[in-house]
């Protein structure tokens, strides 16, 4: 199981400099969690359009040797970054 | 256990590449496919797996029908033909994923002792290929499918892998492809060829010749 969300981990951080950069923009914008959730569930389904439409999709045989399926493998990249991205937006509203 | 693949049909757009495999993999057998370019090897690799859907397919696994993907199941792993394992992360975190033991590794590749706390992409397309292979054959699955094993690496290694997969039948049902079909041939168990579409068992090397897999002689 660790070693499962540690492979999720790893696929995760490449796209972490990209989410805390839409984090950035949402605070300038419109800091409501609401909006926020949907913004990220959105970026989400475009990230596994772009892999699914690209031969990167091959990479994702990675995680299915590790028993990890598409479909588990963005919904947990998803709630890591809803985790993620809510804090962020509640230690900013402290300083807005 | 005993994986059974069968009635499976496969197309793209309108063209069939699949129609009628049948196929069987059992523990303490290595199972080898042989087939010219383009026949489907890869995609009934895929198939197998579950990371390819077909129009028709049927796996058993001892006689009970599996309807979900294999690899869900984690009961299978599957080396492609192309590049496994993601480029920044580092040897020895892939080990750790696949609970794999890096001594016992370099006990029978030697020279990869160095590259423990190397990036894969730090290493050369032969030896990334050596470890994936590696990492697969070894893997704690029943089901072992090797899609090009031999491809790429080089002979003292390929002898290497032979005897490993020797070992790991043991407990394993290995499925594997490969155009050395010499190291097949020599590998398996059982043989299919994958032509027009359909696996038929090679009870005899002749009818590969006879099938026009291999030239006249080639097997001489």
């Amino acid at each position: 199981m660790m070693q499962r969300f540690e492979a999720i981990l790893l696929f995760y951080r490449p796209l972490f400099i990209w989410s805390f950069a839409v984090n950035v923009l949402i605070i300038i914008v419109n800091p409501h969690i609401f909006t926020t959730v949907i913004t990220k569930l959105l970026l989400t389904i475009f990230v596994w359009y772009l892999i699914n439409e690209t031969n990167r999709e091959r990479k994702l045989i990675f995680y299915k040797n590790l028993g990890i399926s598409t479909f588990k493998l963005f919904s947990a990249i998803f709630l890591i970054d809803i985790f993620i991205t809510i804090g962020f937006l509640l230690i900013m509203q402290e300083f807005i | 256990m005993i994986l059974e693949i069968d009635s499976i049909e496969l197309y793209f757009s309108s063209k069939r590449i699949l129609n009628g495999v049948y196929l069987k993999a059992e523990t303490g057998k290595v199972t080898g496919i042989l087939g010219s370019n383009g026949s489907g090897k890869s995609c009934l690799m895929n198939i197998i797996f579950g990371s390819l859907q077909p129009k028709y397919k049927l796996i058993r696994i001892d006689n009970e029908p599996i309807l979900k993907p294999l690899y869900t199941i984690n009961c299978v792993g599957f080396l492609p033909q192309h590049a496994l394992t993601p480029n920044n992360i580092k040897v020895k975190t892939v080990f750790k994923l696949f609970r794999l033991d890096w001594l016992e590794f370099i006990t029978v590749f030697e020279s990869f002792s160095l590259f423990k706390n190397s990036k894969i992409n730090n290493l050369s397309g032969g030896e990334r290929r050596v470890l994936e292979t590696y990492l697969i054959l070894k893997s704690k699955n029943e089901i072992i499918i090797l899609d090009e094993p031999f491809s790429h690496i080089a002979p003292l290694y390929i002898e290497k892998f032979k005897r490993l997969i020797a070992i790991e039948k043991q407990t394993k049902a290995i499925i594997i492809t490969d155009h050395y079909f010499r190291d097949v041939i020599d590998t398996s168990d059982e043989l299919y060829l994958l032509k027009n579409g359909c696996t038929k068992l090679i009870n005899n090397l002749e009818e590969l010749e006879d099938y026009k897999y291999l030239s006249i002689g080639s097997l001489d």
